[in-house]
């Protein structure tokens, strides 16, 4: 069985890698190939502030002058010993830079993350427990979260309780209450998906035979709620950690712009703008490697969680 | 609590519904249950004396699981509605509140449901669930609770309970789940138990096993027993009262033997008819050939060959699998003839390799080692073309016609596919062929602009045949075909099976794990246990004499064939004769 | 005899199981307006409003909605809702684009993948893990950001980041249409893989990867606004809805100006969502 598994770990390990590689490579692809010489044009930009000297290094150590593929090696090459490079735009280490603006996304994600679990279980509970009128409304709120975009719930949010309850200003956006605004507007989106997906496992669980039989040996609904139906419910969900993920790392684009929050999300957006292509490529990489890393976490924990998951199987498959 | 003898009271020569004591264990009147507006149940009544046992028995669609479930109080109130009387113990549970009701569930009112499969939570372990009924024994010590599960364990038959303890449900078998299942429910001696289709997904053997051990602990324990089965004959044999129902109401009702032998209404007439193992010659009039010792039998082989040239032989063919990184050998040196215009059967339990033994012969896979000739043309490395040009005369009808026809086709079109395929005569020709097709299956010309979701399971069925008829195959593989339908529908598909056969001169390969039904449509018949043949020989040879002890035991398996049954049946005796035999001998 | 006896007991159970088709709910047919208005709006935007959504009039600027302006108007005294109502064409028509392309190349991969199975399905396996590793919305904005900031490209982007969705969905559908009984009995049949494919997978298949394009259709039109609110669409004066809510922001004392096309945003969402539900319950 530890073999199994151990072979199981390492093939899903290896996959993880050639996947985050191949990330690597179509996202070099998409910034590098597809207009033509946006680096050096911002190079050669006056503004820039830079001197010859400057730009001679920065296409030297790029490779700006060679082919495509040879740059490809060469960024690669730097990515997998831990080099990002640096900004075209400030000069500065890419490192650096993604390091002043992690700890502020981090903040914001994981109390996102929290609520939106939160969100998600309440609804779910509350969609299976409820009375059938309130049951109805919570179940149709999912629905509602996925159609109302991340900006309008920011705008509303400042609307109300920054301009007229007063709860937070704008102008000190890393405030406790205003981080958790913040939080909230991008948990909304988030739990609607999980929430779905929490009601539908419910629904399918609480509908098996199983359910039936320990409701008919005398448990009680919550006994039956905590004690059979969390953990096959709850299990579908792990395997969708990865895509919350994405969705809190793509949404905080848009809520720290909102917000006024420095963060990555306005690190890409001034990559973007700025056309600081170092810059973007080494944090949609790293935001690979989360992607990738948490999905290889929650494929690895699945077996240990799930007795009916055959690891043998998984590995062969 | 009063000791009477289970059944006692129900037993005697008056047909009427007997009387009880003051309060009965469980008893319903007037009981009606909806989803919705759809009326399922209609004032449905009965009584179940203390330690006593009674069969609800009907087709799908009949209600009797929903009664079940009403009885249990598992319905839920948001999605039906149910009116009457049920009490147990003279106690009125139904308007009882759940608060009320819930020390009863487990304690007073056992419940084993019909696929053990999923009546077990997949991700907790078998001790884990134990704990929930040792702890309605009202046993609050955890070790204790441990010694009360091992043991009643080993008093199911389970053997090394302490493994079955840590296991999860997914690590043991169908049978074995349903032990588990009936030690829970019967750890906390409730005084009734409702078993919906106990064994119905368990094997011939299995099921036997598990019948028989939920009639003795019933006896051991003085446990009434509502038994909800589609089976007469399980019903009779495990039942003193046989409560038939028919589109949720009660269609008859009273003394087993009453019933099952001398049943008063037509429907239940048709019932007891249709249960195989009652009737063995049920369709012999409609199929060809002559009396049985003219067949094809071990001893006269050589002549009977040379006479008449086998359709299908299928020499020593071994196929062996790898999954989990083992190697398994799912057919293991099976061989079998089949005469033309005659039916083959295999018979065996789930993992004997008959369903492999179909897909070799249909060419679904290829075998390791050993022949196989349709007509005398072999089919073993053949290329496309030439497996193609096999299977024009080799067509296959499959056990569930519910996913053998594409939902999205109509039925005309269905048919018409193999003659599309193999390009068979002209456009005109095909609609003439499709509706000849039709109406010998019985079906109205007008289900041609039909979708398979607009049909019932025996309609489908019919179409399926006509499907595999339409390119005028010699050989009909049938797999299982009666097996996810009624009992009723069944008969017709039977009878339609040996007219065909008698008409257009058909081969039949008649896989089933029904010994019961193998015996009223086969000519010859193997039996296979782990991909090997076990017996084989002319179905009379087999039924009446077998050799191997598997075949015995299958045939002890049959339901009905024991107790209440008459195993002497004359061949030759006319329906009303068995069934005057079949009263005097319950009686 | 007794054939007819079963027949009509065929015939009986047969039309028991006949489904009576059940009615479309209201708040479906609410949604379906919903989507016609908004369709109407893109095809024929003059017939719903007088005012230019290009040239305001000067004398009424950031005005509160009123009967003469449902929406209100914006710094420029333009009607915020000949605004929205102009917006709509390119803002439905991107969605649309972006549903097209993650359709067609998602589902080609997908087909390929699980029909074909083996050597081709790891390999494509693999290009669909790639880009379900990079956040949706982050390929869409560098997508974006390489193409050049127009409509069309945020459109083009948001397909992209679809493609590996609807990949997912139809190899897992091929697969397991794949493995039906019926796709079996085709091949004893006389048919070949190809026909198969065309004939029985595909129909079958084909469904809920349909159901998952309008539910598709409702979250490109949030992403592509995403991204026009971050700059990255047309630029002004087009007037795509997530634009109108990105420079209707600015002007606190005119919140209208964010609420009117926020509000459409949602209603044609919601609906589409709602529609898509519908669809797949009714399946």
């Amino acid at each position: 069985m530890t073999s199994g598994y151990g072979r199981f770990a390492l093939a899903r390990a290896g996959q993880a890698a050639v996947v985050v590689l191949l990330a690597y490579v179509l996202t070099f692809l998409v910034i590098s190939v597809l207009p033509g010489d946006a680096i050096t044009n911002s190079l050669r930009d006056p503004q820039s502030g830079l001197s010859e000297a400057d730009i001679q290094r920065i296409v030297q150590y790029y490779g700006l002058d060679q082919p495509v593929l040879v740059q490809l090696a060469l960024s690669l090459g730097r990515f997998l010993t831990g080099e990002l490079g640096f900004s075209l735009q400030s000069n500065l280490p890419v490192a650096q830079i993604v390091g002043d603006a992690l700890p502020s996304t981090l903040t914001l994600a994981s109390t996102a993350l929290a609520i939106a679990v939160v969100f998600a279980i309440g609804i779910a509970y509350g969609a299976h427990y409820a009375p059938p009128r309130w049951a109805g409304v919570l179940r149709s709120i999912p629905s509602f979260f996925l159609s109302v975009p991340n900006f309008v719930i920011g705008l509303v949010l400042i609307e109300l309780f920054a301009f007229r309850l007063h709860a937070f200003t704008t102008t000190d956006p890393n405030s406790a209450t205003a981080t958790l605004f913040a939080a909230v507007t991008l948990a909304i989106p988030v739990s609607a998906p999980l929430a779905e997906v929490l009601i539908a496992s419910l629904d399918h669980e609480s509908r098996q035979e199983y359910a039936l039989v320990a409701r008919s040996r005398g448990l009680a609904e919550t006994q039956l709620f905590a004690r059979h139906l969390v953990k096959p419910s709850a299990l579908p969900s792990v395997a969708m950690v990865a895509l919350i993920m994405g969705e809190l790392l793509g949404g905080s684009v848009i809520t720290e712009t909102i917000f006024g929050r420095d963060g990555i999300g306005t690190v890409v957006q001034k990559a973007v703008t700025g056309e600081d292509q170092p810059v973007l490529q080494a944090v949609v990489s790293l935001s690979a490697v989360v992607f990738v890393a948490v999905n290889l976490a929650a494929d690895l924990l699945t077996p240990l969680l799930d007795p009916r998951v055959n690891v043998r199987e998984e590995a062969n498959a | 609590m009063s000791t009477s003898n289970p059944g006692g009271t129900t037993r005697g020569k008056d047909t009427t519904v007997p009387e009880t004591k003051a309060s009965p264990l469980l008893s319903v009147e007037g009981l009606h249950v909806a989803y919705g507006r759809r009326k399922v149940v209609h004032d449905v009544g009965f009584t179940l004396a203390r330690g006593g046992s009674l069969a609800l028995i009907g087709e799908s669609g009949s209600g009797k699981s929903t009664i079940a479930k009403a009885v249990l109080r598992l319905l839920q109130p948001a999605e039906a509605t149910v009116d009457g009387s049920v009490r147990l113990a003279g106690t009125e549970v139904l308007s009882l509140a759940e608060r009320q009701f819930r020390p009863l569930r487990g304690r007073q009112l056992g419940f084993i449901p019909q696929d053990p499969g999923s009546a077990l939570n997949p991700v907790r372990s078998i001790g884990a669930q134990a704990h929930e009924a040792a702890a309605l024994a009202g046993e609050r010590d955890a070790a204790a609770r441990r010694r009360m599960i091992l043991e009643v364990f080993d008093q199911v038959g389970l053997p090394d309970p302490v493994r079955v303890y840590d296991s999860y449900p997914h690590q043991l078998s169908g049978g074995m789940l349903q032990r588990v299942l009936i030690a829970l429910t019967v750890l906390p001696r409730p005084s009734l138990i409702v078993a919906d289709e106990p064994t119905s997904a368990l094997d011939v053997t299995v099921q036997k096993l598990i019948l028989d051990l939920l009639g003795d602990l019933r006896k051991e324990l003085d446990i009434g027993l509502l038994l909800i089965t589609h089976d007469l004959a399980i019903a009779a044999e495990r039942a003193d009262t046989l409560v038939v129902l028919k589109d949720g109401a009660v269609h008859e009702q009273g003394p087993s033997a009453h019933v099952f032998a001398a049943p008063r209404t037509a429907y239940a007439r048709d019932l007891q008819a249709d249960v195989p193992a009652l009737n063995p010659d049920r369709y012999r009039s409609q199929r060809p050939g002559g009396p049985r010792d003219e067949l094809l039998d071990g001893t006269t082989a050589d002549a009977t060959t040379a006479e008449r040239p086998a359709q299908i032989a299928v020499t020593k063919v071994t196929k062996s699998f790898r999954t989990r990184g083992k190697e398994v050998r799912a057919v293991d040196g099976v061989s079998f003839a089949v005469e033309r215009g005659r039916t083959h059967a295999l018979v065996g339990e789930s993992g004997s390799g008959k369903t492999t033994a179909v897909r070799l012969l249909l060419g679904l896979e290829q075998p390791d080692s050993g022949s196989i000739t349709v007509g005398g043309h072999a089919t073993a490395g053949l290329s496309r073309a030439g497996l193609r040009d096999v299977r024009r005369h080799l067509q296959l009808v499959y056990q569930n016609p519910f996913t053998s026809l594409d939902p999205t086709w109509r039925v005309g079109r269905i048919i018409r596919e193999p003659l599309d395929r193999f390009g068979v005569g002209s456009t005109a020709d095909r609609a003439d062929r499709v509706r000849d097709a039709l109406q010998s299956v019985g079906l109205p010309a007008d289900v041609v602009d039909r979708r398979p979701a607009q049909l019932s399971g025996g309609q489908r069925q019919r179409v399926a045949i006509a499907r595999a008829l339409v390119v005028r195959p010699d050989v009909v593989v049938l797999d299982e075909p009666t097996s996810a339908l009624d009992v009723s529908v069944q008969a017709g598909i039977l009878e339609l099976l040996a007219r065909l056969q008698r008409d257009l001169g058909l081969t039949y390969v008649f896989v089933s794990h029904n010994l019961a039904l193998v015996r009223q449509v086969a000519d010859t018949v193997s039996v296979l246990r782990r991909g090997q043949v076990v017996e084989h020989g002319t179905v009379d040879q087999v039924f009446d004499r077998p050799q191997h002890p598997y075949t015995r035991a299958l045939l002890d398996a049959i339901p009905g064939t024991s107790g209440l049954a008459l195993p002497a049946v004359a061949e030759a005796s006319p329906e009303h004769d068995n069934i005057q035999k079949l009263a005097e001998a319950a009686l | 005899m007794s054939a007819d006896l079963n027949f009509a007991r065929l015939r009986s159970a047969g039309a028991a199981s006949l489904r009576t088709r059940a009615g479309v709910p209201p708040t479906v047919l609410v949604s379906f307006l919903v989507v016609l208005v908004v369709v109407l709006w893109s095809l024929f935007p003059s017939l719903f409003t007088g005012y230019s959504p290009v040239n305001g009039d000067t004398g009424s600027k950031l005005d509160a909605p009123s009967l003469q302006h449902w929406f209100g108007t914006d710094y420029l005294g333009r009607d915020q809702y000949a605004r929205v109502v102009y917006g709509t064409a390119s803002s439905v028509t991107s969605a649309l684009v972006a549903v097209a392309i993650g359709l067609l190349v998602g589902s080609a991969i997908g087909l390929a993948s699980g029909f074909r199975g083996g050597w081709l399905d790891s390999t494509l396996g693999r290009l669909v893990d790639m880009l379900l590793a990079i956040p949706g919305f982050l390929l869409a904005v560098v997508i974006v950001s390489s193409l050049g900031f127009q409509t069309i490209n945020a459109a083009i982007a948001t397909g992209v980041s679809a493609v590996a969705v609807f990949a997912r969905l139809m190899r897992a559908e091929v697969i397991r249409v794949r493995r039906s009984a019926f796709v079996e009995a085709s091949y004893l049949e006389g048919g070949n893989r190809l026909q198969a494919l065309l004939t029985h997978v595909l129909p079958n298949a084909y469904r809920s990867v349909l159901v998952l394009a309008v539910l598709q259709f409702g979250t490109s039109i949030l992403v592509i606004a995403s991204l026009a609110f971050l700059g990255y669409g047309d630029p002004p004066p087009s007037s795509d809805w997530g634009l109108l809510v990105a420079s209707g922001k600015t002007y606190v004392t005119a919140p209208w100006l964010v609420y009117a096309p926020a509000l459409v945003i949602v209603a044609t969402v919601l609906s589409i969502n709602r529609i898509s539900r519908w669809l797949r319950n009714s399946k």
